[in-house]
């Protein structure tokens, strides 16, 4: 699917002018992520080049500090409640829209994806409100709750996007030869949407690890998550210990994005190989 | 079936839609007026609003306010109607404390004697306009309006008008941030959907790297990048560019080379996705036909990208609309978008009708934008047609 | 996957034991903004304090979100048992039920903040803190800026000026630039016509300010030379010239906008006593002369003056208390809590344009 080959002069400069462009917004892309890596490891107190020494010494704060620590543990802790819940909510509710057959499964499907649309700031605020009144600025379940909101449109996309290949006859096949529903679901449904139900929970501890806003304005201390205490360090005393934090949650983001990517190219290699009727 | 969607359809309602119903309920709500001040208003209802209210207002307002001495509905009125007259908040909290109905003698005499303000017919109006349970006051103070003294809309002064602008700034922010998305974005996606699938996967790493990076991590990056003393500046001066650092951060400019990046992705997804869909054999046959190279382009290429390059400029244009993180890290006091202001009325100000009147603004833009949008979406399949 | 049931209970193990282990010691909570104050306070108040009393002292971050204070009170669940807030928040706090009020006299004798201000109803005064004009003493070294209109003027000494965005304190430094004698400044800006006044004359200077937003940023100005001149807090300037070698001098005579920070204790906390013993502690003289020699800003406690060196005092306005503004009193207090929001508006929208 290669373009044509350039003939004209103008052709040829403009194609090269575009090369060119290309590699200095990709660039641009990934410029900032290098940059902050070597940084990381510097062993003076300013984030600047050149690095007066490598050495491990944000690293070990990092590891060391209560402070990083404990915000460490928060945002796993939470991220991995939210995943159960929205993995859970939304895979039935993916399963659930599939059979549908009614007029209400496009607004359905509206709602459930209503998140992405709203500004993050206001979903924060509106939740402030909503939470004060009920009391439960601060609660462990409030947080899971409000992550697990604006998880689940990820997981029901990611969810719904698989079963679209998926046959519905199969497990009508196995509640002929004898299964009830919940054996033809763990056997026959389940693995084949797996890798689209681990994408969706990727995503959900994703969307819940690097959610800073909630957080800020519903959040109380006991809580603290790495962005939150990210945000305190990027706006109150920038050390090293901050970038050290920040390639940490960036190595986290890559390879569980990097693992949603494979189960992706797997599962279009897979779908390729199935014979549909 | 539908059982198994009621589990997710319960969490929006209650988690989601319900608090955001109610957040945009608070920019009309007025409940604290006619709750607090219930005589008063009862009392006003027969009042035309020319000159004084007669002695039973005062009574009314006297039971009113000493019924609410001592308790924290006090103040927090005086707070409300500080909201539409500067200073309303001392005089609602001084009267409350001093007032006594059960003194004999005029109510009007001991009121205005506690606080001469009350002889002005300002403050009467004040309370007379703001007597339903709904107000369109905060909606109007978002827009840079209010009631005029003779009860039509006028602007607000001036000297202190500022919503308007806000909303021309995000507007402006968002609209600079998408073009130079566009046009960042456009070639990057060409070049993408025009190489081998080995090649283009290659490059699609460099694109989904940042997308897959959070937003707060890339714009700390970039408050480091920037500095007077960060890599930017310390390049550009090394390369002999320039000869002492630029102001690169809390500004315009560092605003949009941290947005850029941020959105960029957002770009370039969805238009590779359109582009690598497009025939090239379609371009070879209106060569071969006659066309020039860029008739080609604008009459083949162009409408077919355009579906791809609609949807994520308007992606870009509505992130970017409500983003908050990135100009609070990395742009000046004057550079701050309207999520900036909504936080601070809601955190600092605890002014939260404005805080919602602004949410429901930008929320109503953002709605326009994916109407039209659907309207756009509409049209083109026809067009294709 | 995995049978979800083992995880969660395994989650939920760990989560409990994990909050006891939080529980051992009784913990005081403090909510303040963080920094070089912060560590400073840490040192001097909460460190000794803690290690006396055999409690644990724990901060938390406060940036005088008053919401978040009423969000806590009204529901009972309060995350920091006091507050290091302003003077504004102190009074608007405490007339909205959500501060403790206490005889504060009972514990301190109240003579002694008299020069400050005296003790708040529901706040007690710890540091005082003098924004003034401040220039780099190594760019301008003989015959540097001595009055506010010197700051004005941009030709005997050009270069951009650093100013405070914000309308307090950038108002009354106008004011005092235009003629206005310090301590009367905010009596010129309550009466009529007085914020006007106070935007005209800062329009005269607006093409050449640099607004900054956060304390480091007006240090980083100066020493960069990114501006000639800049209003600065007092505490700020000494740590820099400490910390990294720089000459930056401050010219209180000239005038100087000046207040205190406080302690509140949230109403309903069950630590009040322990809050009211640690504040009794940390405003007594021998710690406050001690927090003035780390962070030199002033100490609220005038007793604590008599325990500093000469050389301590140096960047202490001690010598030009006829030259402040203080921004502390009724009507301080009256006009800001009435026209805050108002003024916000204008001055976002002046220096906007």
């Amino acid at each position: 699917m290669v373009a044509p080959p350039p003939i004209t002069t103008l052709e040829r400069v403009s194609h090269v002018a575009i090369r060119v462009l290309t590699v200095l917004v990709l660039a641009y892309l990934v410029a900032p992520i290098l940059v902050i890596l070597p940084l990381s490891f510097t062993s003076g107190e300013l984030l600047i080049y050149p690095l007066p020494a490598l050495s491990l010494r944000w690293y070990r704060e990092f590891a060391t500090s209560p402070l990083w620590t404990r915000a460490t543990w928060n945002s796993v802790v939470l991220a991995v409640v939210t995943t159960l819940v929205a993995t859970t909510a939304g895979t039935l509710a993916a399963l659930g829209l599939q059979g549908l057959r009614s007029r209400l499964k496009p607004a359905l499907y509206g709602l459930l994806a209503l998140p992405l649309t709203i500004p993050p700031v206001m979903v924060a605020v509106a939740l402030f409100y909503y939470y004060a009144r009920l009391g439960l600025v601060g609660s462990f379940w409030g947080l899971v709750l409000a992550h697990t909101v604006l998880a689940l449109p990820f997981v029901v996309i990611t969810i719904a996007a698989t079963l679209q290949g998926f046959d519905v006859n199969l497990p009508r096949a196995a509640a002929g030869l004898g299964a009830s529903p919940l054996q033809a679901f763990r056997k026959v449904t389940l693995p084949i949407i797996l890798p689209g139900v681990v994408s969706g929970a990727v995503f959900a501890f994703v969307t819940s690890f690097d959610e800073l806003l909630v957080i800020l304005f519903v959040g109380s201390p006991e809580q603290r998550t790495l962005p939150r205490q990210l945000w305190s360090g990027v706006s109150e005393t920038m050390t090293p210990a901050v970038a050290a934090a920040a390639v940490v949650l960036i190595s986290v983001s890559l390879v569980l994005m990097a693992v949603v990517e494979l189960l992706r190219r797997r599962g279009d290699r897979f779908r390729a190989g199935v014979p549909h009727p | 079936m539908l059982a198994l969607v009621a589990p997710s359809i319960l969490f929006m309602a209650l988690f989601f839609v319900a608090p955001l119903g109610l957040f945009l309920f608070r920019s009309v709500d007025n409940s604290e007026v006619p709750g607090w001040l219930p005589r008063t208003v009862a009392a006003l209802s027969s009042w035309k609003g020319a000159g004084l209210p007669e002695e039973p207002a005062f009574r009314a307002l006297a039971e009113d306010l000493a019924a609410l001495s001592g308790s924290t509905a006090l103040p927090l009125l005086g707070r409300r109607l500080n909201h539409d007259v500067p200073g309303f908040r001392t005089l609602i909290t001084a009267t409350g404390n001093r007032v006594d109905p059960a003194r004999p003698g005029s109510m009007r005499e001991q009121i205005i004697g506690i606080d001469p303000r009350w002889g002005e017919p300002l403050y009467w109006q004040t309370i007379r306009r703001e007597r339903h349970a709904l107000t369109w006051f905060y909606l109007l103070s978002a827009l840079d309006l209010r009631y005029g003294a003779g009860g039509g809309l006028e602007r607000a002064p001036a000297e202190s008008a500022i919503f308007l602008d806000l909303l021309g700034r995000t507007l402006g922010i968002s609209g600079v941030v998408t073009l130079i998305c566009v046009l960042l974005g456009f070639p990057v996606a060409a070049t993408m959907a025009g190489s081998s699938p080995a090649r283009a996967n290659a490059l699609l790493i460099f694109v989904l790297v940042p997308f897959w990076t959070s937003l707060l991590v890339r714009s700390t990056a970039w408050v480091i990048l920037l500095q007077n003393q960060g890599v930017v500046n310390q390049a550009l001066v090394g390369l002999g560019v320039l000869e002492k650092p630029v102001p690169l951060i809390f500004n315009r400019l560092g605003l949009y080379i941290a947005m850029v990046h941020v959105l960029l992705p957002f770009m370039v997804l969805p238009l590779y996705s359109v582009l690598k869909g497009i025939r090239p054999e379609l371009m070879r046959a209106a060569a071969s036909l006659g066309a020039a190279p860029w008739t080609a382009f604008l009459r083949i290429y162009v409408p077919q990208a355009l579906p791809g390059l609609v949807a994520g400029a308007s992606l870009v244009f509505v992130l970017a609309l409500g983003y908050y993180i990135t100009p609070a890290l990395v742009g000046g006091p004057g550079d701050q978008m309207i999520g900036y202001f909504i936080a601070y009325f809601t955190n600092t100000a605890v002014n939260w009708g404005m805080a919602s009147a602004l949410g429901t603004i930008l929320l109503l833009v953002v709605t326009l934008i994916y109407v039209a949008l659907g309207r756009l979406a509409g049209l083109e399949r026809l067009a294709v047609r | 996957m995995p049978k979800p049931s083992c995880l969660r209970i395994a989650i939920v193990v760990a989560l409990i034991a994990w909050s006891g282990l939080a529980h051992a010691q009784t913990k005081l909570v403090v909510g303040n903004a963080g920094g070089s104050s912060a560590d400073a306070e840490r040192k001097v108040f909460y460190g000794p304090f803690a290690a006396a009393n055999k409690i644990q002292i724990q901060e938390e971050s406060f940036n005088q979100e008053l919401a978040k204070l009423r969000s806590q009170v009204e529901t009972g669940n309060l995350i920091w048992d006091m507050v290091s807030t302003t003077a504004i928040n102190v009074a608007t706090g405490c007339e909205e039920g959500l501060l403790e009020k206490i005889d504060w006299s009972k514990y301190m004798d109240p003579k002694v903040f008299q020069e400050v201000g005296g003790l708040s109803e529901c706040g007690v005064p710890y540091l005082f803190v003098s924004g003034g004009l401040t220039y780099d003493g190594n760019r301008i070294k003989d015959g540097g800026p001595k009055t506010w209109a010197d700051f004005w003027n941009v030709t005997k000494w050009p270069g951009k000026r650093g100013m405070l965005y914000r309308a307090e304190q950038t108002f009354e430094v106008a004011l005092m630039a235009d003629g206005v004698p310090p301590p009367k400044a905010m009596e010129v800006l309550a009466a009529p016509g007085g914020v006007d006044r106070a935007l005209k004359k800062l329009e005269a200077l607006k093409p050449n300010i640099h607004w900054w937003k956060n304390g480091a940023e007006s240090i980083t100005l100066l020493s960069s030379g990114e501006v000639a001149m800049a209003y600065a807090w007092n505490g700020r300037v000494a740590s820099a010239n400490k910390t990294n070698n720089l000459n930056l001098k401050m010219e209180l005579g000239a005038g100087h906008v000046s207040g205190c920070q406080y302690w509140a204790i949230m109403k309903g906390s069950k630590n009040k006593e322990l809050a009211i013993k640690l504040i009794q502690y940390a405003v007594s003289a021998q710690p406050q002369a001690d927090f003035v020699r780390v962070i030199s800003y002033g100490p609220a406690n005038r007793d604590a003056y008599a325990l500093l060196t000469e050389q301590e005092k140096a960047t202490l306005p001690a010598k030009h208390m006829d030259k402040a503004s203080l921004q502390l009193g009724k009507l301080y207090l009256g006009f800001w809590l009435a026209n805050g929001d108002a003024l916000l508006q204008r001055f976002v929208k002046f220096a906007a344009q």
